[in-house]
């Protein structure tokens, strides 16, 4: 009697470096972009953007322009009296304005026309009256006695304050030894993803359908807003996510040019393409907003924390956006990364006269950590400490619930922090560093999915369908919205590792409202975990399907089948097995084509604590990071030039190391970009640098060598161990590259980015106090 | 991307056709690379009824040797100049400046006549029609205000080439050629500090080539520029440096400037600093030379006060290099 067969060696779907699924399309340029879809019978959009920062509308007239040869339809904030927003408590933005305009670049009319040239022509002939308003541009004007409101809702234009205490901070602080506050400033900086904005919008006027084709991380929340704003029963909307570009939280809500997109194509009964221009998508900006932060922290002399105290204000922008979320999370994240028995949590939310800020990667917490991060560094200083040791001494111990009510089932941070010790030779080099370099330490951590969805509705978290038919191709149905990210190959790879097949069986169809289940969408780093969970559970369903057809044939229990992916087989038996294929033929010969489903949703004992604002915070897993960043300093012009990063990311169970190697160096080149040469600034309220000159998002050249290390908590809850793997590393770059930078020339930046005019500055300033302080020496100098 | 508004194409192949072109029809601009052009035409910041595409004109995309140095055609690229032999070798100054403008694929296209005539730049000006007229325009395009400085009537946008300076170091002359022929004439003398009039060429002339003298013994060159980025970006201020070093003593010493004014300075006085060492008296007096001529303003995002301080350690650093190396 022979040996059983054995299973031809398969790689593993998971945990190798899988190249993307869509990676071909987009090396070769065959992925088509919103922008690319067939458009030669679309009409062409455009937007009529105020040149007022805040002004009351008098008189919008259109007529000149409508009058135009080729000029189609002409809308305004007549033709939409609903507002949206991706808070439903806080929805007070119009596709296009109505009574008001509040920041320059919103949108107010907006043209469907034959060509780009009419439509041209057509913007210059609309004509706006006003009556201008004070206008703010700073939280301390917007906030200042008299300032006139932006919101009649929101007297004193706070969006939201927030004060939170957990333990008992007064207490901590008189414990403490050494207690020290800072400030910290952190310039606007916002996305610029390599898509510019798009949208195309097909709108049936005999049957009153709309199909949208946007560039959106929420397609979900998209369609809700479209059939909200346009009184569309949700059923005749129809909304496809093509390929997109990035995404970084610029798309996580919806945006106005996609409303006004659909409500053009249904005032024009036909097809309408809006292309949004670098300077427009600059214009609707959603990035992370300038914020202020007072940062207090007590400690003993061996560096273990007391109590903090943090006060956080954030110039939001026009509009509520996410806003609230945002503040939130600046409070929330104080906690769940170092082990501080009382924090306390001063936040306020203002609204500004400029484009609305958003969720940008990190959503909240980056700036918070800088300050705390750079204040941590600067009290290690004080007390003779090692900046790995004072971590050190602060850290959590897993599992554990937070003091404000966030549960923690994995934490690798302190195996981060050893690697990256070792990895950038930093007890031995640090101190010997060359004169004007520099090195630098920084953790932070972030959320693996918000537990609590911002439109919160009962149903599960994530659903993913699998559907399987005679053909033998398993295709996996997801809502998820692939940004680059690589949320479609995550799910292909959880598919073929449940049912042992090579990702060739598996093709995944993601994004049409028609086809694939609802998702939330790709925001918070949720989906590996959330929809990453469900899709395991389809797979499970799936070879439970399988497993019971193989069985009816081989004559077993469907428990008593091994699923080896190409072969079933009865456990432990003699025979050949049956094939894949004669295993589908049986399963689809008793039911038909087969459609599973599997779900996922967040216990409710990680959704967060009772209080207000509990519901921002909470998430099933965190991922954690180190991050050392070596610095030069030259003393001539106050360049910094970050020579190399070590980064250590606790993604839990790297399920794609290629990817999650891919989203770190990514989150590598966003910090360095925030931390050095990136900011938006306003001349009354006209953002100075809406293009890719002089915004200056780090290119190539400025990229140091990346040195990223997988740390591999492996987590109880998630998908297969998994966790976040994109976010979590971006804000410890910053303060990495700042205590680098106060290393290197022993001064201390307290503002981003450190352009090399603010190291000058700092540097004269500091060399003309240093000669007063100690007259007769330097004086000649 | 913006709007890009109709334009006729006009494609001379000799240079004569080009300026009969630009002298018949108003308003028609030249068209190199298109890295300047282009986005001011899609900003709406100028609207030429035709372009006058260079491309054809094969006499203007040749390096040639002539009395020992060089001429140079208008259309060669940044990169072909920065990769040339002769200019790599003898003319580093020249190399360091059109090897560092912009990035890569901006020096495959970007031409040397293109960023000698490159437009002056400014915030307030390089911006797109809605922005501009958002802001009621700007002095240097339809408005009447310079938002850096606003109680005055003059605009002080920057130029900002990199090779000019580099070219004047090295004693450089230009054919300008219009429909009365081809004069020659020092690189120096076609700027005026003016951010709107900052060239001196009249409507319907065009830079033809660039001549640059037979190297000299002993004359080193180099270039350097203070940026954030180290691709893309226009230099904040740039210096280029010629000296020669005989024994102990600078004996020649030549320092341009880009960034720091409406046109590329050639700094004046530079001679009454020659005869010894670069030491600290002869650099405070370049200090005090390069302070009196310079006028960097609020045209950039980097301050006008951080813009004077780093030309002038650059122009320090880059002297010293060049004298020990000499």
């Amino acid at each position: 009697m022979s040996a059983p067969p054995e299973a031809p060696p398969r790689p593993s779907a998971i945990g190798a470096h899988v190249p993307l699924i869509d990676g071909i399309e987009k090396v070769t340029g065959r992925a088509d972009y919103t922008a690319d879809l067939d458009h030669h019978d679309a009409l062409v959009g455009r937007i009529f953007r105020s040149p007022h920062s805040h002004a009351r509308i008098i008189k919008l007239d259109v007529e000149k322009a409508l009058a135009l040869p080729g000029v189609i339809a002409i809308v305004t904030g007549n033709d939409c009296d609903v507002p949206f927003g991706v808070l439903p408590i806080a929805q007070n933005e119009y596709p296009m304005a109505r009574d008001k305009v509040r920041y320059r670049g919103e949108p107010v009319a907006a043209v469907a026309a034959m060509d780009e040239a009419a439509a041209e022509a057509a913007l210059g002939l609309i004509e706006m009256e006003v009556e201008e308003l004070p206008a703010y541009y700073e939280p301390a004007k917007a906030r200042a006695p008299g300032a006139v409101d932006l919101h009649d809702d929101r007297p004193g234009n706070l969006e939201r304050d927030v004060h939170h205490e957990f333990g008992d901070v007064e207490a901590g602080f008189e414990a403490a030894e050494i207690v020290r506050e800072e400030v910290f400033n952190c310039g606007e900086v916002t996305q610029v993803q390599m898509e510019p904005n798009a949208s195309l919008a097909s709108y049936d006027p005999e049957r009153d359908r709309m199909i949208l084709h946007t560039c959106t991380q929420v397609p979900y929340y998209v369609h809700l807003h479209v059939a909200q704003c346009l009184g569309m029963d949700t059923s005749r909307v129809r909304v496809i996510k093509p390929h997109v570009g990035g995404g970084f939280g610029h798309r996580s809500e919806t945006l106005n040019f996609e409303i006004i997109t659909c409500i053009l194509a249904r005032a024009a009964r036909g097809k309408v393409r809006m292309k949004l221009s670098r300077e427009e998508t600059f214009l609707t900006h959603r990035g992370r907003p300038s914020t202020r932060i007072k940062v207090k922290i007590g400690m003993t002399k061996d560096g273990r924390m007391t109590a903090c105290a943090c006060e956080t204000t954030q110039a939001g922008g026009a509009y509520g956006g996410y806003g609230i979320v945002t503040i939130l999370y600046s409070g929330a994240l104080l906690n769940a990364i170092y082990d501080i028995p009382a924090v306390k949590f001063d936040g306020y939310r203002v609204y500004t006269n400029t484009p609305p800020c958003g969720a940008m990667r990190g959503h909240g917490t980056v700036n918070v950590r800088y300050a705390f991060e750079s204040l941590l560094d600067l009290m290690a200083d004080e007390l003779g400490l090692d900046p790995f040791e004072i971590r050190r001494h602060n850290l959590l111990e897993a599992p554990i619930e937070t003091i404000n009510g966030l549960m923690i089932e994995s934490y690798g941070l302190p195996e981060c922090l050893d690697w990256v010790e070792q990895a950038s030779g930093w007890a031995h080099r640090r101190s010997n560093l060359p004169k004007g370099k520099g090195l630098g330490l920084a953790c932070s951590h972030y959320v693996s999915g918000a537990a609590k969805p911002v439109h919160w509705t009962g149903e599960p978290h994530a659903v993913v369908n699998l559907k399987l038919d005679f053909d033998g191709g398993v295709t996996v149905l997801t809502g998820a919205a692939d940004i680059g990210q690589g949320s479609d190959t995550v799910l292909a790879q959880l598919v073929g590792e449940v049912l042992k097949l090579d990702l060739d069986r598996v093709s995944v169809i993601a994004n049409d409202s028609r086809i694939t289940p609802k998702d939330n969408g790709s925001y918070s780093s949720r989906v590996t975990f959330m929809v990453g969970n469900a899709a395991i559970e389809a797979a499970e369903k799936l070879k439970g399907v399988l497993s019971a057809a193989a069985g009816r044939k081989l004559d077993a229990k469907a428990d008593d089948i091994e699923c080896l992916g190409e072969i079933y087989r009865v456990r432990g038996g003699q025979g050949p097995g049956l094939s894949f294929k004669e295993v589908v033929a049986e399963a689809v010969a008793h039911e038909g084509t087969i459609t599973v489903k599997g779900t996922f949703t967040v216990p409710r004992s990680h959704q967060g604590g009772r209080y207000r604002g509990a519901g921002v915070g909470p998430s099933m897993a965190y991922s954690y990071a180190a991050v050392a960043a070596q610095v030069d300093v030259d003393a001539d012009t106050g360049l910094v030039t970050v020579e190399k990063v070590w980064v250590a990311h606790d993604c839990g169970y790297a399920l794609n190391r290629l990817a999650c190697e891919g989203q770190i160096q990514g989150a590598v080149w966003m910090g360095l970009g925030q931390a050095l040469s990136e900011e938006i600034r306003y001349f009354n309220g006209l953002p100075l640098a809406p293009n890719m000159l002089d915004y200056r998002v780090p290119t190539i050249v400025e990229s140091p060598h990346i040195e990223v290390e997988l740390i591999e908590s492996i987590d109880p809850n998630g998908p297969f161990g998994a966790k976040e793997a994109s976010e979590g590393a971006l804000a410890a770059v910053i303060p990495a590259v700042a205590n680098a930078v106060a290393d290197a020339i022993g001064l201390r930046l307290h503002e981003t980015p450190i352009t090399p005019d603010r190291v000058i500055t700092a540097m004269v300033r500091s060399a003309r106090e240093a000669r007063r302080d100690q007259p007769g020496i330097g004086d000649a100098a | 991307m913006e709007f890009m508004p109709e334009f006729r194409t006009a494609r001379p192949t000799t240079v004569a056709e080009a300026v009969a072109i630009r002298a018949a029809e108003p308003g028609s601009r030249f068209l190199a690379g298109g890295t300047d052009l282009i986005p001011n035409i899609r900003r709406g910041i100028v609207a030429p009824p035709t372009v006058i595409d260079l491309a054809g004109i094969a006499e203007m995309r040749a390096i040639e040797s002539l009395d020992g140095g060089l001429r140079i055609g208008a259309a060669v690229t940044l990169a072909e100049l920065a990769n040339h032999e002769r200019v790599r070798t003898a003319y580093v100054g020249l190399k360091q400046a059109a090897g560092g403008i912009a990035a890569s694929t901006h020096r495959q296209v970007g031409t040397v006549g293109g960023n000698l005539c490159l437009d002056t730049r400014c915030v307030f000006y390089n911006q797109s029609e809605w922005w501009r007229r958002a802001n009621d325009y700007c002095l240097k395009s339809k408005g009447d205000v310079c938002y850096v400085a606003p109680k005055g009537s003059h605009c002080f946008a920057a130029f900002s080439g990199d090779l000019a300076p580099a070219f004047m170091v090295l004693g450089a002359e230009v054919e300008i050629a219009s429909k009365s022929g081809v004069r020659i004439v020092p690189l120096t003398e076609i700027y005026q500090d003016d951010g709107i009039d900052y060239l001196l060429l009249k409507p319907d002339e065009m830079i033809a080539a660039v001549r640059v003298p037979a190297p000299s013994d002993g004359f080193r060159t180099g270039y350097a520029k203070s940026h954030v980025r180290s691709a893309i970006d226009f230099p904040l201020a740039g210096v280029a440096v010629g000296l020669r070093r005989e024994d102990e003593a600078i004996t020649d010493l030549r320092v341009a400037l880009t960034g720091t004014n409406s046109m590329p300075l050639a700094v004046e006085g530079t001679e009454g600093l020659t005869g010894g060492p670069p030491n600290e008296a002869m650099l405070q007096g370049l200090d005090a030379l390069i302070a009196k001529q310079i006028q960097p303003m609020n045209s950039t995002f980097s301050p006008p006060g951080y813009r004077r301080r780093v030309v002038a350690k650059l122009t320090r650093s880059l002297i010293l290099n060049l004298y020990r190396d000499g």
